[in-house]
This record gives C-alpha cells, structure tokens and sequence, in this order.
C-alpha cells in the first residue's frame, strides 16, 4: 500500500491537507494529515468521504454529447470528436465575427487548486474573448476591510485559541469551518466566552455562551449601537484614536446624532439589555476575536455592516498587537504569481482586451452583448444553473448560444443542458496547489491514482485542446501545451514564494503543508491606520422586524439559503454515506408561519415569488423570526430558482446578494 | 489484563459534525445501509454520537443462538461473522440500536471499537476523527470524574445492559431571542 498527500479542493475555509492509502491502484481511504496545523490529522464528513465521491456511480466516465440540447439524448464520443467540434465553432467564430469575443467561459470555485486557472489561461492564450470579472462571495467584505483598514487583514486563525472573548458576526463554522471549532473551545477552556450573533440559531450558535439573534441585515445597526454605548462611557481606546485612526471626529458625530439605542433594539430585534451586555463584553474582555462572516454580505446592507463591525472592534481597542483584531478571510492568492490566471495571450489587430462581464450579473449582460454576441460559452468548475440566480436569464442565453460545453465530474443540472460535458478529475488524479481562504498553509496534492476512466482536468483540457487547436490554425493559441502540471506548479515557487513559506523547492511539500511566515501583514501591525467608516443610511429592514405578515404582504418572508453540513453547494449530493441529508429541498419555516398557512411538518409545500418556484418539505423550526425561511441547496431543484440578484448601485461591485429575496409559500397543489 | 475500555462523549464539545460517523465508514468501508456510528440529534442545542457500548452485560451477546458474540480481555465485544447466521435477535435485543444488518452479506455487523487499529497502537477511528475532542476513550473501570455522569436524558435505559459509555453534560447557555 502507498501513501500520497493530498489537499482538499473545495471551496472551504479548511483546505485540509490529507493522506491517501492507495492499494493496487485505488484508494482504499483517506486520513487527514497531521503534518497540516490548521486540520491537525482530522478531516469533516465530507473529506472522509472522499472514496464515495472518486468511485461513485454517477461519476462521468467520458465525454458526451447530446443532440438535441436538453433532450437527454446522450451518446459517447471520442475527446477527438469533442475537441474537434469545439474547434470548429471557435474557428468558425473567428473568421465570423474577426475576433474570438463569441467565445467566453463562466468559472467560479468548483475546484480551488492554483492549476484549475487553466481555464482561465486556456482563453487568454486565444486574445481577447468574453470572461467574468468579480467575485460573488467576497467583493462586499473586501471593499468595507480595505475601506476601514487601508488594506487586507489577515490573522492566523489558530490564534483564536488566545482569544479572551469570540465575537462571531454571521458565521456558522459548526457547520461551514469545523476544524476553527476546535481553537475556539480551547479558548473557552481557558475561560473565554464565546459570543455568536446570528439571526438564525445556528450548530454554532447552540454551542455558544451567549447567543444574540438579531434581525437579517441589520448587524451594522447593532455594531453602531454597542459603538454608542462606549463612546458615551468613555470605553473606548482614545490612545489608538488619536495615534492611528482617521475620521474619528466625523464619526462620534455620525453616532451622537443618528444612533438610537431605543431604536436599534426595535429594527435588529435584539434587547436593550442584550445591547447592554455586549457592550459590556466588548469594553472588557482582551484579547477580543471579531470574526465576520461571509453570511453578513449576502445582502444589499452587507458592506456597510462589515464597516460598522470593522469600527467597533476599533472603538473597543481590540485591533493592536495582542489584543485581538478582526477575522474575516486571508487572500493567499495574492502572494502567487498564478502563471495560468495571468497568462498573457497574443495580441489582436485592433480589439485591445476582452470584453469583460460581471460573473453577478453574467447572464443579464451576456445576452446584451452584440458585436459580437456571445455565441460559444464554456463551463467549468461551476454549476451556475444550480447556484447563479436570475436563471429566466440563463435560460434566454442558453437560447442564444451555438455551443455549451461544460467540464464536471456529475452530470449537474447545468450539464444536463448543455450540448458537450468533458469528464473532470478529482484532485487524486493531478497534482496541484492548495492555500486557503482563511488559514495561512500552502499544501501540495499529489497524483495518487490514475485518471478514472477518460476523464482530465482542466489543464490537461487546455493542453490538449490547444495543440489540436494550433494544428489546425497555426499560432492560434499561444497555450505552452507543452509544460507539464510540475513545470506549472514549480513557477508558481518563485523565490519570494520560497522566502515567504520556508522552502528550498516545491519537493518539500511532498514531506508536508508549509506555513506562511507572519512578518508580512502582521496583526495589529503599528503602522495600521484605521479609517472609521460614515455609514450611508443602512437600509431599513423593517419588513424583518414588524414580524406580523399582514394579508396584503405578497412575498412576506426573507429567504436565507445557507451551507449545509454534508454539501458544498450543490457538490457531494451523490454520496450514499452522506445521504443522511437527502438530495431534496426543505423549508423551515417558524411556528408562527406554519399556523398562519396552515402547514405542517413534512407537509410538502411550494417556495414562490414573481421569478419562479419550487417545490420543498416543509420542517418546522421554532427559533426562526417569524419572517424568515431557511432553504437548503440542492443540485437538481435548487432554490436560486427565486432568487435574483441586485446590485445595490451605491456602492459599485458586490457580493452577490442572495439573502435579498423574499418570497411566498404556501400548501403544495398538483 | 482484564479492563472495560469505553466511550467518554463530551456533550458541550460535539457540534453534530458527523465527521466521527463518516471516519467510521472510511475506516470500515461499510455499505450505506450499515451505520456503525450515528451522530443524532439530542435537544435542540445538543448532539449524541454513539456506536456500541460494549456493554459489561451485553444482550447482543446473551441472546445469539450461534454464540457469535465474544467479549474481549479489554471490554470489547466482536462479532464473529463467520458465526453469525443474519437472524437479527441481537437486533431486537439492543437497547441502543446497534447490531447493523448487511443486506448484501445477510449479515449482522458492528462497531468492534476499532480493534485491529487499537492492537497496532491507534485510536479508533471516530475518535482521532473528532476534532473537538468530544469523544474520548478510557478504561471505565477505573475512570474517575467528578462531573462524568452515566446516562443523560435521551439516552436509552442503562440499566440492563450497562453499557461502557459516560457523559460529560451540557453547561446552561445564555441566549437573547428576538424582541
């Protein structure tokens, strides 16, 4: 038997290292590795269940194709055939319209490996063409840190573990971020309290000292209120204001004016006393870890939340060395030169760049382009028809397109519609390299196992489809087809790489994760100049906070669609060891609700608002707000279905805004 | 030596994560319908996670017309598959639920407390697994705790059985529900 080093691709805040025991060829099982700090030997369900997911039976084996789209007509076709019949139409394209802007791709974060940007690079090697821009999880947070901080921040998550007081805004890491648990139960065995603000009463939540349930969307609110009471009893860190702060004036006006306790504890929904208490908490208790989840972004208040905490873990004096600080997310990627997402194609006659469109907005802009229209789309690492929104849109540019061509391991509901699906790897089967959103390690996977049957990754895809390509229309791409994954990877190990993670070479992963060295962006850093953030009128939330649906409410309830446990996104729904969580949508729904509509648990019920409807089981949950429903993800009847995102045009880019529907539900009728 | 090694669960430090459940089937390669382990919910704000108790008097054991049961020098009880014909008496007879029918094999299978892991020197499976270091392992007969209790509410009657399981309870919480 061998063992290989793997690293967890997932879209994860963990990105655990692992071992797999392969035996003949085949992985036998999985461990967590315990030379990786953050994971230390363990993994969650779903890494544990990695043998399922490598040899499911309804893994894609090679590529198909289906004549007519949607027909479910599949046959087998050679990867010769598939590569030939996308050459062709990106040919064809070309000498159509003089440019390649037909031909654009949608990718997001079905595969986190730095090798994954193949697909990235793959279309930057043709020139200019079609791609997306932005971010739909993190922009909003991104914006409101670098707004307060002048920069990113990033913490060492395992220094929670030092922590006198958690403070966690929006997140739900029992479910999302199992492995931080850990450091957080060890600083409470040293006496920290931990502290969860959530409107829903999450796995973490029920494990928390003090839970604050607090209306949707209006955390900032709260955060303002708790700043007021400090600044009124003078507890607040005048030393770090005056020596490190700007705008200060400015906002101790914002607050004596516009601030109402009263009034806050009516629209968050959170006592007075509650309030009090908090404060109370925040005044005291050092080193103080704020942690602000991704969940808080998923509304149009969400970057004007994140400032408003931003400025109270500033007001509290939490912010210098050792005293705590802010958590939110660390972006390792900017470390990396990311040779594949950066690849520089060749230049074009008279067209200077591609044409770029926001991946919030993708389908609703795709289908406005002209000049040419987009004809040719590209999918990979994403399953948009499951976890986009405004699908009306995707399904009148599905309409438009010539050609759909997505790249997957399952046949996901946006395969299903397209014309090609190319059989994905798993990470087993390349190698490649993993850092983290969150912690700080640089983790190598290794090729453990043959590719399973036909299928490739995507920059084995690009290899090959780009010599085919320049075979037939010489220097058409300029792909270096010829580089191996190893030659990727060790351009990715650039001296600074080297310097900033401790290694001699790339080969020194294979003995083990590496931690990047901490001077860079060091926490509470002297030099840090915090930016206390005006807030623009945060939106009022009052439809959340009346909690009476009166009659004449035609989407009454706010929808939230959180993480499941078992899940990432729509992924792993094929796993019969996970089934525990079945593949089906379930609504929970407040007792409140359930009486007024007459809808009782297991009741099969129907989601619905102006954009579409689904159909779900009903669960009853009694510690929802009356107005909120809670929707798990489901690959093949996906909630999205209602959901449409806008963008709120004050502040520019966002997250995508999924937590801004409302909707309507009510008995199931056949 | 003869000891009674047992399960510790720590109420307040399982998160219902279920990754104990999944190692066990990683560890096993169980098929679907066979869960060694189950994490359940226990109160709205806690989990239970359990697998055999290798009971001091275990009926499984006591009830099998082939004598496929057999207790270990250490406390563990094994099942002998070669022994066991699928009738599923010790299926009835287990307060906790354990024995598992195969229905591929047609036959009954358990937690064995990770045995042949535990002879080379390793933890069993769920409890390397758990991150939180909610379930523990130790020898019950001279494990001594003054807040380790030995059943909590929801846990089927012990009496019969005893089985080799003790529990650290919850702690009160404080929470602010919605105005």
């Amino acid at each position: 038997m061998e063992i290989y080093r793997n690293a967890c691709p997932r879209n994860c805040f963990a990105s655990c290292s692992m071992l797999s025991y392969v035996n003949n060829g085949e992985i036998i099982k999985v461990s967590g590795d315990p030379k990786h700090g953050f994971n230390q030997g363990r993994l969650c369900a779903k890494g544990y269940a990695f043998t399922q997911y490598v040899y499911n039976p309804y893994r894609l084996k090679y590529p198909i194709m289906q004549s007519p789209r949607g027909s479910g007509n599949w046959k087998r076709i050679t990867w010769d055939k598939a590569y030939s019949i996308i050459i062709d139409k990106i040919l064809e394209l070309n000498v159509r319209y003089g440019s390649n802007l037909a031909c654009g791709y949608n990718k997001f974060s079905g595969n986190l490996g730095l090798l994954h940007y193949a697909v990235e690079g793959m279309f930057n090697s043709f020139g200019p063409h079609t791609k997306p821009v932005g971010n739909p999880c993190l922009i909003s947070g991104e914006q409101a840190i670098k707004s307060s901080f002048g920069q990113t921040v990033s913490l060492m998550p395992e220094k929670m573990v030092d922590a006198n007081l958690i403070v966690i805004w929006g997140a739900n890491p029992a479910v999302t971020n199992v492995h931080q648990m850990k450091f957080i139960f060890k600083a409470r065995q040293k006496g920290a309290k931990l502290v969860v603000i959530d409107p829903i009463f999450t796995q973490t939540a029920a494990k928390a000292d003090i839970y604050i349930q607090v209306n949707p969307g209006t955390d900032g609110l709260l955060a303002h209120a708790i700043a007021k009471i400090l600044i009124d009893s003078s507890l607040y860190d005048q030393e770090f204001i005056d020596n490190q702060t700007t705008n200060w004036i400015e906002y101790r006006q914002y607050v004596s004016t516009e601030v109402n306790i009263t009034e806050v504890s009516q629209e968050t929904g959170v006592s007075i006393e509650g309030i009090n208490e908090l404060a109370h908490l925040y005044s005291l208790s050092k080193p103080c870890a704020t942690w602000i989840g991704f969940g808080i972004q998923r509304n149009k208040n969400g970057r004007e939340n994140i400032s408003a905490i931003n400025t109270l873990a500033a007001l509290a004096g939490t912010l210098q060395k050792g005293k705590g600080g802010v958590y939110y997310a660390h972006n390792g990627l900017e470390d990396f030169p990311a040779n594949l997402l950066n690849h520089q194609g060749p230049k074009h006659s008279n067209i200077n760049t591609s044409r770029e469109i926001n991946i919030n907005k993708f389908a609703e802009e795709a289908i406005k382009l002209s000049e040419p229209p987009l004809k040719f789309l590209w999918i990979a690492s994403r399953n948009p028809l499951s976890q986009d929104h405004d699908f009306k849109k995707w399904e009148l540019l599905f309409h438009e397109l010539e050609l759909i061509v997505t790249v997957d391991l399952f046949m996901t509901r946006t395969a299903e519609l397209s014309d090609i699906v190319l059989p994905a790897t798993t990470h087993f089967e390349d190698p490649d390299l993993i850092i983290s959103y969150w912690h700080q390690w640089l983790s190598y996977n290794e090729q453990a196992i043959p590719a399973y049957f036909e299928s490739k990754s995507d920059l084995q895809i690009a290899r090959d489809l780009t010599k085919k390509l320049n075979e037939c229309s010489p220097n058409f791409s300029n792909f270096p087809h010829e580089l191996e994954p190893i030659d990727w990877i060790e351009r990715e190990i650039t001296p600074s790489i080297k310097e900033l993670y401790s290694l001699k070479s790339y080969k020194q992963l294979l003995d083990g994760p590496h931690l990047r060295n901490e001077e860079k962006h060091s926490e509470g850093s002297s030099s840090m100049n915090f930016h206390f953030v005006i807030p623009n009128k945060i939106a009022s939330s009052s439809e959340a906070s009346t909690n009476v649906i009166e009659d004449q409410d035609s989407n009454p309830f706010k929808l939230i669609t959180p993480q499941s446990l078992l899940r990432i996104h729509s992924q792993y729904g094929t796993l019969s060891w996970l089934s525990s969580e079945k593949d089906e949508a379930i609504v929970e729904l407040s007792e409140y609700a359930a009486e007024k509509y007459w809808i009782s648990e297991g009741e099969k019920v129907e989601v619905y608002n102006q954009n579409g409807r689904i159909a779900a089981t009903a669960k009853i949950n009694r510690y929802l707000p009356k107005k909120v429903i809670l929707v798990n993800q489901v690959g093949k009847n996906p909630i999205n279905q209602v959901i449409v995102h806008e963008e709120n045009s004050n502040i520019g880019k966002s997250s995508a805004n999924f937590y801004d529907s409302s909707v309507n539900i009510r008995k199931w009728r056949d | 030596m003869v000891k009674q090694m047992g399960f510790v669960f720590n109420i307040d430090l399982c998160i219902g994560c279920k990754a104990c459940e999944i190692a066990c089937r990683n560890e096993n390669q169980t098929v679907s319908a066979v869960k060694w382990r189950k994490v359940s919910k226990l109160t709205d704000d806690t989990y239970l996670s359990i697998s055999c108790n290798h009971c001091s008097s275990p009926e499984c054991f006591r009830v099998c017309p082939e004598n496929a049961f057999t207790k270990r020098g250490d406390g563990i009880v094994q099942i002998n598959s070669n022994l066991c014909t699928g009738c599923g008496l010790c299926i009835s007879a287990c307060p906790f639920g354990v024995p598992q029918y195969d229905p591929e094999l047609h036959k009954v299978s358990k937690c064995q407390m990770c045995y042949p892991r535990q002879d080379k020197g390793f933890l069993p499976a769920c409890i390397e697994a758990c991150s939180t270091g909610a379930i523990g392992m130790e020898n019950l007969d001279n494990f001594c705790s003054r807040e380790a209790v030995s059943t909590i509410p929801g846990f089927p009657d012990s009496r019969l059985t005893n089985p080799s399981i003790v529990f650290y309870p919850a702690k009160k919480r404080k929470r602010y529900f919605l105005n």
